[in-house]
């Protein structure tokens, strides 16, 4: 138990450390007065949408969240493995104390989920329950739902946790697993051979119990499964955890020289490049990208896919939706490649933050375009929308450019902590909900009137403008700043 | 001509004063230490010199440059080992030389890195990523990268630290010729045996403060570094 309090203290401070005690205390209130305002204003979404359809793309969503936020076998032996570094982590402990790595991982999952659910997921369920005297809902309703998202949001997490040790014993056994989870998806989404409860068991007990279903030994049928499921995958995850760390002090073939021949065309970017290059190869930073990109990108295929075709009532979700949400999607890829390897040693170098930036975000935009496309044509083809492709492109890669770019601007090289500080998540929020919700609504009329494209082309170049506008702000951001 | 000109220099983290209002000069060609306790403010000290912190307050030339804002300018005059950072993990030892050679735009990486790797006898341990290297290898890694561009000056923190008795005696021999040679070497260290030998000049701080200043032959004069050293700890503890 010392163990797990003196994770949550650490995790506390990590993620508090660009922000005050007090601005991080107020992310619960935050949480909870977003879910508070979207619950009272789900009237009004539930004119577009069936409650069935809400709760299967909230509970895919906090899935994802989970699976995003789980990678912790690979987080953890990034932590391990940077113990010369500046920061040190009580990850890294058993190679000093007496210790073993399996204990000290199972904590490292229970606080990072304490972590989560104190400061996001709980005060978002109470805003979600202090909405009910002012809606129509039923208190067992959102009980009940809130018990789907919660468990929801541990599937998820265990799930890519378990993904993730078993990536860091094997790239080839990683590849398996996440090809097999990628086949799974694509026996629902593509060739129907099973409802979606056979994926996600929370939508078993969700479509079973109320507010949509009334069926209790099915619901708790699911349950069970959901809970068992979490369970198994947490311990499969927690056995293979390796009781050794140590680096072999293998030979490796001279990479640098022959990417920094390959970058020739990249100006003064180019010897970074060569650097990240070599990093992503080597650093198993690619694994982790396919769990928090990848996965979830195909989870949100079938979800688009579902929402098209499964359900009885269309609600128009079109391939220009689609590609803005890969968009908006994609930042998470961004916020990888801050994590691959500790910066500090730039520090002694004639390099200045905004330089390291950049270079985070031509290689981001180097290893999203390929797969962003690829899906949005996928998804294309699936739906029968290519003919919207025209349009779909362009918002696919403008919204890229300028969620990134706007990440960066606001994130700088730690994503991930940052938006732990609300100043910086309300940035965040706006700028990414404000054109989402433009484009979302647009899209729904594209194919009806002509106007709706005209229209998006508008928001492009907004968008467009506001990306070199931050681009360029990124050098007085962040040019004094230093690297730890 | 002064390499190092502090003026009246302050930074503070929050409540806590880490540098509190030191002024000092290091002329040019100068073998300069700086001395104190864990927690003195010396790798704070040094982390403003080469531009990685601003200060507070003060004022900080590095070869007529002000550090404000220009550390990038600073940085490529000067080659620096840090007290913690390490080289990238998932670079080999090899390959994080040439990265350094092709950021500072130097002629002749290949040459360069393979005199280092010469002296350091760093051989057998170059294609191993930084990561998977001993500590001591590792330091001599990034002495490698501080030295690769022969810079005018040089700031080493606790550059000693992590190599064995052989590689002490060699890194003492070269900062030795490197000071015959007229470069400027700003050092932090608290191994107090080793300074002695090679500083001309000196300040010891504590708690952020200077407690003593002047050539090491005119402070020593009457008692040993070690005994200085500690006598003025104490007696800045307890006055």
């Amino acid at each position: 138990m010392f163990i797990l309090r003196a994770m949550l203290r650490e995790e506390y401070r990590m993620h508090s450390s660009r922000t005050s005690s007090r601005m991080m205390f107020a992310l619960p209130a935050f949480a909870f007065t977003i879910a508070l305002v979207t619950s009272l204003a789900l009237g009004n979404i539930m004119g577009a949408m069936s409650l069935e359809e809400l709760l299967f793309n909230v509970n895919a969503g906090v899935f994802l969240y989970g699976v995003s936020v789980g990678a912790l076998g690979f987080i953890g032996r990034t932590l391990v493995e940077r113990r010369q570094g500046q920061l040190n982590s009580i990850i890294a402990m058993p190679s000093l104390l007496p210790m073993s790595y399996r204990s000290t991982f199972l904590c490292f999952f229970a606080s990072d989920a304490i972590f989560y659910f104190a400061l996001l997921i709980v005060p978002a369920l109470l805003g979600i329950l202090a909405s009910l005297p002012f809606t129509h809902f039923s208190i067992v309703s959102v009980l009940s739902a809130s018990l789907s998202l919660a468990l929801s949001f541990l599937y998820g997490m265990s799930l890519s946790f378990a993904v993730s040790v078993a990536g860091t014993r094997s790239r080839g056994a990683f590849a398996i697993i996440a090809a097999a989870i990628i086949a799974l998806l694509l026996g629902h989404g593509a060739l129907h051979f099973y409802g979606i409860e056979w994926l996600l068991p929370t939508m078993g007990y969700q479509f079973s119990a109320p507010p949509l279903g009334a069926d209790a030994p099915l619901a708790a049928l699911f349950l069970a499964a959901t809970i068992m499921a979490t369970l198994l995958l947490y311990a499969v995850a927690i056995i293979m955890v390796p009781e050794s760390f140590q680096g072999r002090e293998a030979r490796h073939g001279r990479l640098y020289p022959r990417y920094f021949a390959r970058f020739a065309s990249f100006g003064s970017f180019q010897p970074y490049l060569a650097k990240e290059m070599v990093d992503l190869r080597r650093s198993g930073a690619v694994g982790r990208m396919v769990l928090s990109f990848v996965i979830p990108l195909t989870m949100l295929s079938f979800t688009s896919w579902y929402v098209n075709n499964g359900l009885e009532v269309p609600v128009g979700f079109n391939i220009v939706f689609y590609a803005a949400m890969v968009g908006f999607f994609s930042v998470v890829l961004y916020t990888s490649l801050t994590e691959v390897d500790a910066h500090d040693f730039y520090g002694t170098l004639p390099v200045a933050v905004p330089r390291v930036i950049r270079t985070k975000l031509i290689m981001f935009l180097m290893l999203t375009m390929g797969i962003s496309t690829a899906f949005v044509l996928g998804i294309a083809a699936l739906n029968g929308e290519a003919g919207m492709l025209w349009l779909a492109l362009p918002v696919l890669y403008v919204v890229s450019v300028y969620m990134v770019v706007a990440t960066a601007y606001l994130t700088g090289l730690r994503p991930n902590s940052s938006l732990f500080d609300p100043a910086v998540l309300s940035k965040f929020i706006v700028i990414s909900i404000l054109p989402s919700l433009g484009l979302t609504l647009m899209s729904f009329s594209v194919g009806r009137t002509e106007l709706a494209a005209v229209a998006i082309a508008g928001v492009l170049v907004l968008l467009l403008a506001a990306a070199m506008l931050l681009y360029r702000r990124i050098d007085a951001k962040w040019s004094g700043r230093g690297f730890n | 001509m002064a390499s190092i000109t502090v003026r009246e220099l302050s930074r503070s983290f929050g409540a806590t004063a880490a540098l509190d209002r030191i002024s000092f000069d290091v002329a040019e060609g100068t073998f300069f230490g700086c001395f104190g306790p864990n927690g003195a403010g010396k790798s704070t000290l040094l982390r403003v010199l080469t531009g990685q912190l601003p200060p507070t307050a003060g004022e900080v030339l590095v070869s007529g440059i002000d550090v404000q804002g220009n550390g990038i300018a600073v940085r490529e005059r000067v080659g620096i080992v840090p007290e913690a950072e390490s080289p990238p993990s998932y670079l080999t030892a090899y390959e994080y030389l040439a990265f350094v050679g092709r950021v500072r735009k130097v002629d002749d990486v290949e040459g360069r890195i393979e005199r280092w790797i010469d002296f350091f006898d760093l051989g057998a341990s170059q294609d191993v990523l930084c990561k998977d290297l001993s500590k001591g290898t590792r330091q001599k890694v990034m002495l490698s990268s501080a030295f690769m561009h022969d810079p005018p000056l040089l700031f080493l923190d606790e550059p000693f630290v992590n190599l064995d008795p052989i590689y002490q005696h060699k890194l003492r021999e070269y900062l030795l010729h490197l000071r015959e040679e007229g470069r400027t070497i700003f050092l932090c260290s608290h191994i107090l045996e080793a300074a002695q030998k090679l500083c001309q000049e000196m300040i010891i701080l504590n708690r952020g403060r200077i407690v003593a200043s002047g050539s090491v032959p005119q402070l020593t004069a009457e008692e040993d570094l070690e005994t200085l050293f500690l006598r003025l700890v104490e007696e800045d503890v307890h006055p």
